[in-house]
């Protein structure tokens, strides 16, 4: 049996290729999905994001965990549907009609990815339509939008009427961020939820889905 | 009148240009373009502190050569005197001449990367405000043997796809000729620019309407807002972009 604190330590340093091999070896060996998951990589990722908001990690300590995790993840996922288990949720997350800055919006892709949510990349510059057709026919459970530019901000107002005005208020939660987004302008817009950071997202992204 | 000027260096040779002609006495501190590299805390605090340097016996007013900037003067105080601020997003409408113009070429063409002569003479080195810019903070000005060596080539690979590669979503590069001396030069260094990325270019006539009026003292509701002493500036999300806070 192969030492599986080894495995929380492949994801909290991001080192995809080892996290992938204890992933399979442990299943191989009939370790259980859920608790290679719940007991291992979920706390290597909770640590990440506490290292991160300590400053002790920065981005691309954050990135390179993430897809680490992610790795990790697709092996583990296929049993975990298999038994039943259901994904942290599905996101749909793109910036705003007008924004082409995606640095942003594929990082906290890649941190809710890590952390078992489904993710629909709908991509730069998505109109509003596209975001309510992705709540209304794809399932997204969160939309998440952001905007590098104070010039494309008024998008996520026009987003969040759509989505009232497509009758999906309360069913879909709204998320939004980008460097020139506040606390304030979600509030003002109606937007649900509101992170200045990846890691924050994903915090965010739980509470509204709990 | 006379007036303060505090400007960003980007906007120098069309600043110049109007200050040779205004009937207005002015004086004017230009300011490092990084300014608008180290995020919007660092950059209002730098703001705020060349606002209260001015000695305001001196000044009828303070006029800024800035726009909201990516909130970079969202909670700018004016104190004892009145604070004139373009009604802008960005500096392209101060080029452009309006925020209507700005807005409509804006969003009809998304991939458009800006260039003005001074926004290619000033570089996109911040010099010793890059140290603080939240891009080295992100790790995107990271060079790809640093980030292999930190992190290996895997994981390098990745990162710097992630993070390093900041205009991939654009398209095109549009100069703003300002019908100033140096336009063709630096028109040139763009189309240069624009044929090595492969991406198209245009060449966009610009206006110098909104530096004559900020410097003659022309300030219109609809372009400029005039800060009371002891008030703020704020960002307002809508056609008026900014907006007034006690």
């Amino acid at each position: 049996m192969t030492d599986l604190q080894e495995l929380y330590t492949a994801v909290l340093e991001g080192d995809a290729p080892s996290a992938k091999s204890l992933v399979q070896t442990a299943l191989d060996g009939g370790a259980d999905p859920q608790e290679l998951l719940a007991k291992y990589m979920i706390p290597a990722m909770d640590e990440v994001g506490r290292l991160f908001e300590a400053n002790e990690y920065f981005v691309p300590e954050l990135l390179i965990a993430a897809r680490a995790m992610k790795g990790a993840l697709e092996l583990i996922r296929p049993k975990l549907v298999a038994a039943g288990a259901k994904s942290a949720g599905k996101v749909a997350i793109g910036t705003v009609r007008g924004d082409l800055h995606d640095i942003g919006k594929n990082l906290v892709a890649a941190m809710l990815e890590g952390g078992g949510f489904d993710i629909i990349d709908l991509g730069v510059d998505v109109s509003p339509e596209k975001f309510v057709e992705a709540a209304r026919e794809k399932g997204a459970d969160v939309i998440a939008m952001s905007a590098l530019l104070t010039t494309t901000m008024p998008g996520m107002k026009t987003t969040v009427d759509a989505i009232d005005q497509a009758g999906l208020k309360g069913k879909v939660k709204v998320m939004i961020g980008g460097a020139p987004v506040t606390q304030r302008f979600a509030d003002e817009i109606g937007a649900d939820g509101f992170s200045d950071n990846a890691s924050g997202a994903v915090r965010i992204a739980r509470q509204l889905l709990a | 009148m006379r007036l303060k000027l505090i400007a960003c260096e980007v906007l120098f040779r069309e600043l110049c240009q109007a200050l040779a002609d205004t009937p207005h006495t002015v004086d004017v501190q230009f300011a490092p373009k990084g300014l608008h590299d180290i995020g919007a805390p660092g950059m209002l605090a730098r703001m705020q502190q060349m606002v209260d340097a001015v000695d305001e016996a001196q000044y009828d007013a303070v006029m800024l050569g800035y726009a909201l900037c990516n909130n970079g003067i969202a909670g700018l105080t004016a104190r004892g005197i009145p604070l004139v601020v373009p009604r802008a997003h960005d500096c392209i409408t101060l080029f452009l001449g309006s925020k209507e113009k700005y807005h409509d070429f804006f969003h009809a063409n998304p991939g458009v990367y800006f260039h003005t002569a001074g926004w290619i003479e000033r570089g996109t080195d911040a010099g010793e405000l890059q140290q603080l810019s939240v891009s080295h903070q992100m790790g995107m000005d990271s060079q790809y043997k640093d980030l292999v060596e930190k992190y290996g080539e895997d994981n390098a690979k990745y990162l710097f796809d992630m993070l390093c590669n900041t205009t991939r979503n654009y398209s095109g590069i549009a100069y703003i000729a300002m019908g100033l001396g140096s336009d063709s030069a630096f028109e040139e260094q763009s189309r240069r620019d624009a044929a090595a990325r492969g991406w198209s270019f245009t060449r966009v006539e610009g206006d110098m309407r909104l530096f004559r009026d900020l410097l003659e003292g022309r300030w219109d509701e609809a372009d400029f807002l005039v800060v009371p002493p002891g008030q703020s500036i704020a960002a307002s999300h809508g056609s008026d972009v900014i907006s007034i806070t006690a």
